[in-house]
């Protein structure tokens, strides 16, 4: 089962076109109207009878909020795997994104699955210990219809050299 | 106000990023140690309590929301991001604000009544320091909404 322990693993142990489902999710009309109190606080996005008068001719999720629920689901995803990587050494921030696309309208009871797909591995190694790994990630509504997606690089833990790993033991 | 025309260069307010606001947006969103747990962020790549990436981009994007909309653009949705870059973390009781430069503006757009508006955005901290660079595509209404002529 190790194999399984996601964010146990070095960078080098990472396979180019590993595919996950991370999960779905819901949205409801009260989590659209908080975020959207915070985040876009205009009355066509966070009142429901405001909303119907607008360009999408009714209350619509933030697509920020449909991005971030992507990271929540990574992330609990990981930590049924972690088994006691709590630091998140090994698989560590993300650095930058490209291509974000929200494609079409998510709406109050919509419920998007995530997934995530590796797609490279750029040949890069930074401060000394990190490299990258790029993901594709797509969103997919109830009806099977691609509402997001984007590619993201995030930091993974090069392997230690042999001499490092022997003063460890 | 005039419509501001392209290479303006349009600044926001700002925002401050405080200790609660982070933890509870990382909390929800992006519960990781060094989002959430002072020792464990000092342990941490970052050095020390910081806010999510994603909460910083949809910070800006209510800035630049505000900041269009301020200076005469009828700000409807934003559509894509084809390149966003994080390159400095941004720590508790920080303060956020953007930069806007507009692009190119396109007739196509994915929304109806809008216009396609391209947008370079510089966010940046109180002393102006770069934490992030997004490049975005907003809906911008050409009309308004269909149901409020109705």
């Amino acid at each position: 089962m190790t194999d399984l322990y996601l964010r146990d693993r070095w960078f080098e142990d990472l396979p180019v076109g590993e595919f996950h489902v991370f999960g779905s999710h819901t949205f409801s009309e009260l989590e659209i109207v908080e975020f959207a109190e915070t985040f876009d606080p205009r009355p066509e996005s966070t009142d429901p009878d405001q909303a119907r008068l607008n360009h999408r001719q009714g209350l619509i999720a933030s697509p920020w909020l449909v991005t971030a629920m992507w990271m929540r689901k990574m992330v609990d995803y990981m930590e049924v795997y972690a088994q006691g990587v709590n630091d998140g050494r090994r698989n560590g921030a993300g650095v930058s994104i490209s291509d974000l696309q929200w494609l079409e309208p998510v709406r109050p009871g919509h419920t998007l699955t995530y997934t995530y797909e590796i797609i490279a591995k750029p040949d890069r190694v930074i401060r000394e210990k990190w490299g990258l790994i790029r993901s594709r990630n797509e969103a997919f509504n109830q009806y099977g219809n691609k509402v997001m997606q984007f590619e993201i690089d995030i930091l993974a833990e090069r392997r230690p050299q042999e001499s490092d790993d022997l003063q460890q033991q | 106000m005039a419509n501001p025309s392209p290479s303006d260069h349009l600044e926001s307010t700002s925002i401050e990023l405080d200790k609660s606001a982070i933890v509870a947006f990382a909390s929800r969103f992006d519960p990781q140690p060094y989002h959430l747990d002072a020792d464990a962020a000092d342990q941490s790549i970052f050095g020390g309590l910081c806010a999510s990436g994603w909460h910083i981009a949809a910070l800006a994007t209510r800035l630049v929301i505000e900041t269009l909309i301020d200076n005469g653009l009828p700000f409807v949705e934003m559509t894509a991001v084809s390149q966003l870059k994080w390159s400095r973390p941004t720590f508790v009781n920080e303060q956020i604000s953007v930069r806007v430069t507009l692009g190119t503006s396109d007739e196509e757009s994915p929304i109806a009544n809008t216009r396609s508006q391209t947008l370079e955005i510089e966010i940046c901290t109180g002393n102006s320091a770069v934490v992030a660079t997004m490049t975005a595509t907003a809906a911008i209404a050409i009309e308004p909404a269909l149901a409020a002529l109705t």
